[in-house]
């Protein structure tokens, strides 16, 4: 985050609990006005838990929360005026119409956006008319995000939006989000798509088992992490484990259906002292592809647990 | 934010809902298709009824106000909730208070459509006459359906989901439709379930309404039982309105078990108040003559919280020495034994209107009021057999609204004029004393 933009959401010593169970513990962090912010975490994690404490559907226990300068949990009302959301678990009535919505939710603020704008822009044009339950899952999420958007607000919080679309709907909110930040927007944004979160984010925030782990940029995580870049090799005939361990630069090896997976911390000196080895032996190299290491290493590398695969209901 | 937004808001969410509401198969056939019959119904059972439906119209418009209030409410509030409608609702810059408001105002005008629709179509098909007190009828539809509402706001809260809604809305519904005085006439209800019934909102909600289609007083008299239907729905509102929960995942426990006890706590506060002050005597059905007075019924009144015989109220004068009248009241003795309306055909109104006498003197102040009614209780102990006396004294104490009253009588030398609602009041009290006296459950 820049120190010289001003904090559009700021979280300090976030602290939530259930009954006997604390679903979010000390959780700090800030968002930068105009940055997307992703929290990335499983399951569980305590996602959901943090938006709806910043949105003020969730009292604290603990902590503070700023959106926009106002304090959210002093004046959730004000604070929620500058805001605009969109959860997970919502829904509309059954014949409420794409239209009809975006009116209702327009005329509780005093310069609402325009109407046949946001559905332009969110392409709702076809089924503005049509009742909520005709509407696919996309459409829905389409018409969420533009709800989201009717009070013009400077924050955006997003609650999983891509969750249970189809990779093309999935696209189109990426392009959507990514409009945003143009716009000069904050959006703060909840996933469980390591993908996604690469992908949109300006920076992320990890979020595990209630705590924030870690918050840089998916460059910056990625490459403080210690795990190597690997270089996958195929060759006509098998090599051995004494010649693959001898080569430059590797620092581990693991043996594939029809190759190896090599750790190295030189992937460039590690494919010339193949290339020389493999020269010599005159055995053929069949494909040769390096592996750079992603966000989920970095998970695993932090948590000490493999990444969960998305469900369809979180938290 | 400004006022003028929110109303704004509240406008356009109080007109979409209207139109979703009609745009519902289920909102339509539980909010006017019952109603509807539920009305032709009461007209196939009460047939002999003239004009049709006319004593039955507090039951009809109560069952609709009801559903709408305690299940249709709820209903629509807690499905609303599970699709997380509400989640969304919540983000809006408004309190929830608010949010509430709205949603409560939106369920009165659909619940008045019925009920415009019932009456409308009552006047339609059996020409049931309009209320009498068209605006009494108003506010008191106003009263019933927020307490009512306040209800509904409570089941809302403690219902974990819609089945749920179903189950907590039938525990309201039935016992009212049953015993409560809503679905059966209290008249044809045994004792006991109509005593039953002063415990509950439903009874006092048709007393509310039904004096505004054909009670000549209005709501005069019905002070009690708008001030129950206020403090039960104020109690259940309040305790809703404090558990009402916008997440479904969230569970009460222990504060849903104290919100009941709570809001049912000022049902049996009502229940309580109605007995002490005499509210609970059995009620007759419309056309009850005294001759129909049974000796269970007899049995049944209760002679506490009478005024005292020295006291400001209904004076009596302890009885006279060896029977006869004092020198000051031959005169009115006299008078009162051949006075024409104490000697028509009919006991029930002759005993009627010679309470009336001594009602006046009582509301006159007369100096003489206390030996006036002394006077009166001897002369109905002369004209009348003591089985027949006990018989008209309890039909003028269960039906006080019955017969005539006289509001004066210049030739007893009573000219000024009493009100005779106040008159009535008197009589019945009157009658209290005397029954009582005549069975030895107050010492003369």
């Amino acid at each position: 985050m820049s120190a010289l933009l001003p904090i559009a959401v700021g979280v300090r010593d976030l602290t939530k609990r259930y009954d006997q169970v604390e679903a979010i513990r000390g959780v700090t962090f800030a968002v930068a006005a105009g940055e997307i912010f992703g929290l990335l975490g499983p399951n569980g994690s305590g996602k959901t838990t943090t938006l709806e404490c910043i949105l003020g559907l969730r009292r604290p226990d603990a902590g503070a929360i700023t959106l926009d300068g106002v304090d959210a949990i002093a004046q959730p009302e004000r604070a929620r005026r500058r805001v605009g959301a969109q959860l997970q678990a919502a829904a509309l009535q059954d014949k409420i119409t794409p239209r009809q919505a975006l009116k209702l939710f327009a005329a509780f603020y005093r310069a609402p956006a325009g109407i046949d704008e946001l559905i332009g822009r969110f392409a709702l044009a076809a089924k503005a008319d049509a009742p909520f339950d005709s509407l696919s899952s996309g459409q829905r999420q389409r018409l969420f995000l533009a709800l989201a958007f009717v009070n013009r607000p400077q924050v955006l919080v997003l609650d999983e939006p891509t969750a249970g679309l189809d990779p093309q709907a999935r696209r189109k909110l990426h392009q959507i989000i990514a409009g945003v930040r143009a716009a000069g927007q904050t959006v703060l944004l909840s996933t469980h798509d390591l993908a996604e979160a690469h992908h949109l984010c300006d920076r992320i925030g990890i979020l595990d088992g209630g705590r924030l782990i870690a918050v840089a940029r998916p460059a910056d995580l990625i490459a403080g992490g210690a795990t190597p870049p690997r270089v996958a090799v195929k060759t006509a005939r098998p090599l051995t484990a004494a010649q693959v361990g001898a080569l430059a630069a590797v620092v581990n090896c693991q043996p594939r259906e029809d190759g190896w997976l090599l750790g190295t911390t030189d992937a460039g000196r590690t494919i010339v002292a193949l290339a020389r080895l493999l020269e010599a032996e005159e055995n053929p190299l069949l494909d040769l592809q390096i592996e750079r290491p992603s966000l989920e290493d970095v998970f695993i590398e932090l948590t000490g647990r493999a990444w969960s695969p998305p469900a369809p209901e979180d938290e | 934010m400004d006022t003028r937004v929110i109303l704004s808001g509240l406008y356009r969410y109080l007109l979409l809902t209207l139109q979703l509401n009609f745009r519902s198969k289920q909102a339509l056939v539980y909010g006017y298709l019952m109603p509807v019959f539920f009305l032709l119904a009461f007209a196939s059972v009460f047939r002999s009824d003239t004009p049709l439906l006319v004593p039955e119209m507090g039951q009809i418009l109560t069952i609709t106000i009801l559903g709408g209030a305690c299940i249709g409410l709820p209903t629509a509030m807690v499905a609303e909730r599970e699709r997380g409608v509400w989640r969304r609702y919540r983000l809006l810059p408004v309190g929830t208070g608010t949010l509430v408001a709205g949603t409560l105002a939106v369920r009165i005008v659909i619940v008045a459509g019925a009920v415009v629709l019932q009456i409308g179509l009552a006047r339609l098909i059996y020409g049931t006459p309009f209320p009498q007190h068209p605006v009494q009828a108003a506010g008191a539809f106003l009263v019933v359906t927020a307490s009512f509402l306040g209800l509904g706001l409570l089941v809302a809260a403690l219902a974990d989901d819609v089945p749920a809604v179903q189950a907590l809305g039938q525990c309201l519904f039935l016992p009212m439709i049953l015993i409560g005085g809503v679905g059966v006439p209290l008249a044809a209800l045994p004792v006991w379930a109509q005593r039953i019934a002063g415990f509950m909102p439903g009874r006092y909600a048709v007393d509310a309404l039904q004096r505004c289609f054909n009670d000549s007083r209005g709501l005069a008299g019905a002070g009690f039982s708008l001030a129950a239907l206020a403090v039960i729905g104020t109690a259940a509102g309040v305790v809703g309105a404090g558990l009402l929960r916008w997440d479904a995942g969230r569970r009460l426990g222990r504060a849903g078990r104290l919100g009941i006890a709570a809001a049912l706590s000022s049902w049996v506060a009502v229940g309580a108040a109605a007995a002490l002050t005499g509210r609970l005597q059995p009620t007759l059905p419309y056309d009850t003559a005294y001759e129909d007075i049974t000796d269970g019924q007899i049995a049944d009144i209760s002679y506490a919280d009478l005024p005292g015989d020295n006291e400001l109220v209904t004076r009596l004068a302890p009885p006279f020495k060896d029977g006869r009248a004092p020198a000051g009241m031959a005169e009115f003795t006299y008078r009162l034994r051949d006075w024409p309306p104490g000697r028509l055909d009919d006991p029930g109104q002759s005993i009627r209107n010679l309470l009336s006498v001594a009602s006046i003197a009582d509301l006159r102040a007369d100096p003489r009021e206390a030996e006036m009614a002394r006077v009166v209780f001897n002369e109905l102990q002369r004209r009348y057999t003591p089985d027949q006396l006990r018989h008209v004294l309890a039909w003028i104490i269960l039906r006080p609204d019955d017969g005539t009253v006289i509001g004066y009588a210049p030739e007893l030398g009573l000219p000024l004029h009493a009100p005779t609602r106040l008159v009535r009041v008197r009589c019945a009290l009157y009658a209290q004393k005397y029954l009582g006296r005549l069975l030895g459950k107050i010492r003369d």
